[in-house]
């Protein structure tokens, strides 16, 4: 009995511990200094994002701001952690503690501010964008309407495009397919990620081909924290405001090949401003 | 009920995507069917000429399309015979463009690998008919076409029936395989609808059914047929 008693109370001191522990949030500043390493969630599979390259390193444009994060808390950038993570699975992540903050393609939404808190926004993501070749005239998402328009199937906007657009739609399982039918003329354009067909256009089977019609949304993307957490938070966000004053974002963009956004520019510009 | 979740059924866009869906489906169906009974019709008629050449151009034809699955048939038609050079010059663009619309593509593919097993299924419809009747026929006077159209055929459309409702509706099945080269139908806006709401199980459930239900009228349909041509002594004449 005395070792069942006993391992209640260690039970109940290791639960109070854990319990202390998950109220304690806002010290993830503290836990970070402490362990002298700051835990980041990234994406591996999103060219320009997050990838691997052909070392196997991950690398790109969030990566790189992770680790300027961490150079700012720390000291130096290899004070770092870099934990994969998917859509399905970062927020979880971060709430359940096994992350610090996610850098991982998180687009703000007021959803997830129901969940956790944000960063300051450093991106503005474009949503899809129309690939056509350089000889057609349409510039415009109306223009499109009875059109046949190359897709891919189960796209959020496809419904969108159907129904406010009047596009006709004809939707593939895969990509490559898509890109074949757009060569056969099967359709006058191809609709997907803009970020994904600005990377396509610099494949030289591809140079007569031209943006079309630009994205007709943007979605700032920011870091994700855990709530409540005001120290960290003003540390991270003095992070970021930095390196968009030192023009650190541009040069990620030109470094991980994305084309210049005039977000990240007048980011960069406010920024500096704010310093001087 | 069961948790399940039917709310996005109330979303006009779907039920305006359902709706496409069943008619592209059943037009698919319709035209691929009666395209393979014909082909299977003059497919075993070649084979009664007993003409060499005509023989072997037939079973090739049964062993191409009867042996290669009817999704990589569609494929084939959609991206291959464009790049070998099927395209026309659309009049209103200028722009050299493939000469079969995917619903073409689909409804050749369907055509040519139904009619493959309908033609065996009639072949042997003829092949199992009795001696005795033939040569009765024969013993009065009926030429070769006569006897063909007024004694074989006739019965051995009724001894293969049972045999061409399995394959109309496998071939009714096989349509859903349209959605990879895009044909809208039932399952291509099935799964655009499970994306957009994430009611996969919901969305199968329902598709499921609709199939069940379609499929069943055709089953229905041939067993009347069945039941209405059925001749004393064999099969449902019993």
């Amino acid at each position: 009995m005395t070792g069942f008693k006993t391992m209640m109370g260690v039970s109940a001191v290791a639960l109070a511990a854990f319990l202390a522990g998950s109220a304690a949030v806002a010290g993830t500043l503290e836990n970070v200094k402490a362990r002298g390493k700051l835990v980041v969630g990234v994406k591996n599979d999103y060219v320009p994002y997050g990838y691997l390259n052909d070392k196997g390193d991950v690398v790109g444009f969030e990566v790189s701001l992770a680790k300027y994060v961490a150079k700012e808390l720390l000291g130096s950038e290899d004070k770092i952690e870099l934990v994969p993570v998917v859509a399905s699975n970062r927020i979880e992540f971060l709430t359940a503690g096994r992350i610090d903050v996610i850098f991982a393609t998180l687009g703000v939404t007021a959803d997830r501010a129901k969940v956790i808190d944000f960063t300051t926004e450093y991106v503005s993501a474009a949503g899809p964008s129309v690939l056509a070749a350089k000889e057609a005239t349409i510039s415009k998402w109306d223009e499109l309407k009875g059109k046949s328009v190359c897709g891919i199937q189960g796209s959020y906007y496809n419904k969108k495009m159907t129904e406010e657009f009047g596009i006709n739609l004809v939707a593939f399982k895969t990509q490559p397919e898509a890109y074949r039918a757009l060569k056969d003329n099967r359709c006058i354009g191809f609709v997907f990620d803009d970020m994904t067909l600005q990377q396509k256009l610099k494949e030289p089977d591809w140079a007569s081909y031209k943006i079309a019609v630009a994205p007709y949304e943007f979605q700032p993307m920011a870091g994700g924290l855990r709530k409540g957490d005001t120290e960290f938070h003003e540390a991270v966000d003095k992070a970021i405001g930095k390196a968009e004053a030192e023009g650190k974002l541009i040069a990620w963009e030109t470094e991980f090949g994305m084309p210049h956004s005039d977000y990240i520019a007048a980011r960069a510009k406010a920024a500096s401003a704010r310093k001087n | 009920m069961f948790g399940l979740d039917y709310s996005w059924l109330a979303d006009p866009a779907y039920q305006q995507w359902l709706l496409t869906g069943v008619v592209n489906t059943l037009k698919l169906a319709a035209l691929s069917s009666s395209a393979a009974i014909l082909i299977g019709m003059l497919g075993a008629l070649g084979l009664t000429l007993r003409i060499f050449w005509i023989d072997a151009l037939i079973e090739l034809f049964v062993e191409v399309f009867r042996n290669t699955p009817p999704l990589l048939q569609m494929l084939f038609a959609y991206f291959t015979l464009s790049s070998l050079g099927l395209r026309v010059t659309d009049p209103s663009t200028g722009l050299s463009v493939p000469l079969l619309s995917a619903f073409a593509c689909a409804a050749i593919s369907l055509s040519l690998f139904g009619g493959a097993l309908a033609i065996e299924a009639f072949r042997s419809g003829i092949e199992t008919m009795p001696r005795a009747i033939v040569d009765a026929a024969r013993s009065l006077g009926y030429g070769r076409w006569a006897r063909f159209w007024r004694i074989e055929a006739p019965i051995a459309a009724r001894i293969c029936l049972p045999g061409l409702t399995n394959i109309l509706t496998n071939l009714f099945k096989t349509t859903s395989q349209a959605s990879v080269i895009t044909v809208p139908e039932l399952m291509y806006y099935a799964g655009q609808i499970y994306n957009d709401t994430f009611r996969t199980l919901e969305v199968m459930i329902l598709v499921l059914l609709i199939y069940v239900v379609l499929v069943s009228i055709l089953t229905f349909a041939m067993a009347r047929l069945e039941a209405l041509m059925a001749f004393p002594g064999y099969g449902r004449g019993h």
